[in-house]
């Protein structure tokens, strides 16, 4: 090869950074919120509010409220109809919103290639959000007004007199979910989130936390500090319980010690076992109301 | 009762297409004659007086464990609408065979000239059905029948499943279709076991069968159990080889027989037990299980 091809003088302009579609053909963004179904929704409000989030909104028509801490959402959904779990008492994950740069267009990219669609039930003036089968009956909703716009602003009413955007504690970002999936269906999910999403496969001796089980995919975003990691984790060998769900949720602190510090303050319990205890990678807490977990990971990125 | 411990055949299975009756009587017949999984077809479920629920409930009461569910027919290479109402279909097999419990969907190739003779648009669409199976815990076995369109034998089944490459996609084999085609027995060698997700068995009487209609004939009212045909030494040959290749999964008999459709259950099951028999004991050698297989617990009474 030539010099002359290496070496261009004076480019017209500054070059660009390779990118392309096939990286990220939904223009994923990360996470907008994860939803909780349960019939205690106040129960779970109280273990939320342990970990810093901060109730800011409830839906128009339906029994859900909006949780917030900086740039996290959660919504916790006790409206039977509409999310499968909501008539039991245990919490469980029951969907992840996903940034899209069109949800349309991931809409119809991933139903083209398999995904089932789930018949969403808007009420009058309501959004219309497109939703997609997930792990264990969960449900990965598209959404594309995150920046100018908010999907809150039309279908949830803030709660008087609270702060809308409470600040995050200790600096708590979205990290990554994890689910527990069946015997030997490590290469099915893997195979199903990259045809689906464009997730790419960590290589296994990377690893964050202190909970390194499994397999780690990391979805691609427009914006890299908006990434997240699915783990996947199958059962132990000759273990009953094979059933598939989203079991709890990663975030990322930029110095664990002290969000655990900020968070034992607040009242939650962290596990203190020879097998997993809190240290400068990661910590996790107790499990609350039967199902809810969080795991803290160290994650410089706000 | 007779227990399935008076020999060890627990790697076989009948189908519910070999027996005539009600879906109740057809697994009392199984169970009575020893035998621990059943091969399900959609319309005995949706064909059950009680409706879907009650027939999944007859399933799991029988103790029998589901070896696959089928069938899934024409899915592939097809365009626009056909396609869509095809992945309509497909989703609704999907559902039953999780209703079931079962892990494995059988989907046979095509015969549709309305369909592509595209290898890797075959492959496409197939890999779009794997997709759809990943949620509900299922695998594809796709089947390639022998008077298929443009997929009639199990290496172009295979390469198609190359060209798809997905973890839940792999092939099922039948040997009436690999006999009826006369596809030479080594090319079972080139297979890869982990992803043979099912094995059919039946033999049949003719010697020959040249034309598509005739197969279709034959497969649809000649069948007969293994051992009792004329390829006896085939079916042993293609039973072998698959397990010197390393195969370790089900096999069931896929045995349409208008005869055996008007005979009393047990008298059917009777000749479907010494034919497992026969492959388990004399031909496999499998005198004791399997390390690792799930055992079921006799039924009581």
């Amino acid at each position: 090869m030539s010099d002359l091809l290496l070496n261009t003088p004076d480019p017209r302009e500054p070059l660009q950074a390779s990118f392309s579609d096939a990286a990220n053909p939904l223009g994923l963004d990360g996470i907008e919120f994860i939803e909780y179904a349960t019939s205690k929704p106040q129960a779970l409000g109280q273990v939320l509010e342990m970990m810093g989030f901060r109730p800011i909104a409830r839906h128009r028509s339906r029994e859900i409220l909006l949780y917030r801490q900086g740039g996290l959402n959660i919504v916790v959904n006790a409206h039977a109809a509409d999310a499968p779990g909501a008539n039991q008492e245990v919490p469980q994950i029951s969907a992840i919103a996903l940034r899209a740069r069109d949800a349309r267009a991931a809409y119809n990219y991933v139903l083209e290639r398999g995904a089932w669609a789930v018949p969403t039930h808007a009420e009058v003036m309501e959004l219309n959000i497109p939703a997609i089968h997930g792990a264990g009956g969960s449900r990965i909703y598209f959404v594309d007004r995150y920046k100018e716009f908010s999907i809150y602003g039309v279908d949830f009413v803030p709660i008087p007199s609270v702060e809308q955007h409470p600040a995050a504690t200790a600096g708590i970002h979205f990290f990554g979910v994890v689910q527990y999936i069946g015997p030997g269906r490590s290469n099915d999910w893997i195979e199903f989130y990259r045809e689906l999403f464009g997730t790419e496969l960590i290589p296994d001796d990377l690893r964050f936390g202190i909970m390194p089980k499994g397999t780690l995919l990391r979805t691609p975003a427009l914006d890299a500090t908006q990434r997240f990691m699915l783990q996947l984790v199958e059962p132990e060998p000759h273990v009953l319980d094979t059933g598939e769900k989203l079991q709890r949720i990663g975030l990322g602190v930029p110095d664990v010690l002290a969000a655990v510090q900020a968070l034992r303050a607040l009242g939650v319990e962290f596990v203190e076992t020879a097998a997993a205890h809190t240290e400068r990678r990661g910590a996790i807490t107790k499990t609350y109301l039967g199902s809810v977990v969080f795991e803290l990971v160290h994650s410089a990125q706000e | 009762m007779r227990l399935h411990t008076e020999g060890n055949f627990e790697g076989f299975g009948m189908d519910t297409i070999t027996l005539a009756g009600p879906l109740e009587a057809k697994l009392k017949a199984m169970r009575e004659a020893g035998f621990t999984q059943v091969m399900l077809k959609a319309n005995d479920l949706v064909g059950h007086p009680g409706g879907l629920d009650a027939a999944v409930q007859a399933v799991k009461d029988s103790g029998l464990r589901g070896t696959g569910f089928q069938v899934l027919r024409d899915f592939e290479g097809l365009s626009g609408h056909l396609h869509h109402y095809k992945v309509d279909i497909a989703k609704s097999m999907l559902e039953m065979c999780a209703a079931l419990g079962c892990t494995v969907l059988l989907a046979c190739s095509s015969t549709s000239r309305h369909a592509t003779q595209d290898l890797d648009l075959i492959a496409r669409d197939l890999r779009k059905l794997a997709m759809l199976a990943v949620p509900l815990g299922i695998r594809i076995a796709y089947e390639g029948l022998s008077w298929g369109h443009t997929v009639n034998e199990f290496t172009t089944a295979w390469d198609v499943v190359c060209r798809a490459d997905c973890p839940n996609l792999g092939v099922g084999i039948d040997s009436f279709h690999v006999l009826a085609a006369k596809t030479p027995l080594s090319e079972i060698d080139y297979l890869d076991p982990s992803k043979i997700f099912l094995v059919q068995l039946a033999d049949f009487l003719w010697q020959d069968t040249p034309t598509f209609e005739e197969r279709m004939a034959t497969a649809r009212t000649m069948r007969v159990f293994p051992g009792e045909g004329v390829h006896s030494e085939q079916v042993v040959e293609l039973v072998l080889r698959l397990d010197k290749l390393g195969y370790r999964g089900d096999y069931s008999f896929e045995v349409f027989n208008d005869d055996f459709l008007n005979l009393p259950l047990p008298t059917v099951a009777e000749r479907a037990r010494k034919s497992a028999l026969w492959l388990a004991e004399d031909v496999l050698k499998r005198s004791v299980p399997l390390p690792g297989q799930m055992r079921l617990k006799a039924m009581a009474g």
